[in-house]
């Protein structure tokens, strides 16, 4: 398995954080992946009213994974709004565990303002060290 | 396992063919539906099924096989029901709406946005025109995308657990749609103001899907 980006989406479609970790997926422009991700938010929310069965009582549940021909990207969503989104390769093993990893280095930083972008250089070298030994 | 719904897509983003089986919260008709698309129960104008009684009706309808067997052609076997009510009345709020589901051209709309919208992200994403987007999950159901060369979008919808079930598209591409949409002269395959059912592919397809092995009991 291979972790191709990660981004962090706040709760109103903001893109705060973003990191390409392979050259499988070409580098884009920011404005389009801020683009990509307001619209990935959006498509949250539509995704989750489209169950054709829910069952009764369940809350409204939104995308958590899509598939390409080759990739695909796992979004993990907190209970405060914030999406995790991660770009790999298929063949998905312990992503779950992998997103609440980036989680809990994300909620360490007590020095980051909610829903504002992340600029914290010890946030970025400590997810590089962690994709590091998920890519190797 | 199962399946839930299957919608056509055709290139003009109308949406031309719509089938349910396991839903639980059916999709209810809306007052501008495009003939020869869905056999849902017709509604007779905006807020004539806004009842409690239709509540249940439209419940035990999509349980009983969805109706697709009734072999009348292009015409609407929801209207005797309706006229059975008589006038309904105008009564209840949202409570009974958001359990009857979407209007079925509000939720063609959403389907057809999402699957649009990921499709072009997935391609903007991989930097390659031909990628193709295939599925996508959330915790309650899975959606399959296969898109044609002339630019139908078969959308299939199952439950999450179920494998890729894109060949089953292919199949009914390949299958029914060739045989009784292509080749059959009575469709209009164009067509801005009709879908393309009609009884043999309608048939056909539930065949098909009936016959799957994740399509359950």
């Amino acid at each position: 398995m291979t972790v191709h980006a990660l981004w962090v989406i706040n709760k109103a479609g903001g893109l705060v954080f973003s990191r390409s970790y392979t050259d499988t997926l070409p580098p884009l422009p920011l404005n389009t992946v801020l683009i990509l991700a307001g619209t990935l938010h959006g498509i949250h929310a539509i995704t989750s009213r489209l169950a054709p069965a829910p069952p009764p009582g369940a809350p409204q549940a939104g995308l958590e994974s899509f598939e390409a021909e080759g990739w695909g990207g796992k979004v993990f969503l907190t209970p405060t709004g914030t999406k995790f989104v991660l770009l790999h390769s298929i063949g998905h093993a312990g992503l779950d565990d992998l997103l609440k990893r980036v989680y809990e280095i994300f909620m360490k930083n007590p020095f980051h303002t909610p829903e504002m972008p992340i600029n914290s250089a010890q946030f970025d070298t400590r997810l590089q060290t962690l994709m590091a030994t998920v890519n190797a | 396992m199962t399946i839930y719904s299957l919608y056509i897509f055709d290139r003009h983003c109308d949406c031309v063919y719509y089938h349910d089986w396991h839903r639980t919260r059916p999709v209810r008709a809306g007052p501008n539906d495009r003939p020869g698309v869905h056999r849902l129960p017709t509604a007779s104008g905006p807020g004539a099924r806004e009842s409690i009684f239709s509540n249940a009706n439209s419940n035990s309808n999509s349980a009983s096989g969805s109706g697709s067997q009734q072999g009348l052609g292009m015409g609407q076997p929801g209207q005797q029901q309706q006229q059975q009510q008589g006038p309904a009345p105008q009564a209840n709020g949202t409570g009974a709406a958001s359990k009857r589901g979407l209007p079925f051209d509000e939720e063609a709309k959403l389907v057809y946005g999402v699957v649009l919208s990921l499709r072009n992200m997935v391609k903007k994403l991989s930097g390659k025109d031909d990628e193709q987007f295939t599925s996508y999950k959330t915790s309650q159901y899975r959606l399959h995308l296969y898109e044609t060369l002339t630019g139908y979008k078969f959308v299939l919808l199952s439950d999450p657990q179920a494998d890729s079930l894109r060949f089953v598209l292919r199949q009914l591409q390949t299958g029914p749609f060739v045989d009784y949409v292509v080749r059959n002269p009575l469709v209009d395959l164009d067509s801005r103001t009709q879908g393309i059912d009609n009884d043999q592919f309608r048939t056909a397809v539930d065949r098909h899907i009936r016959s799957l092995t994740m399509f359950g009991p």
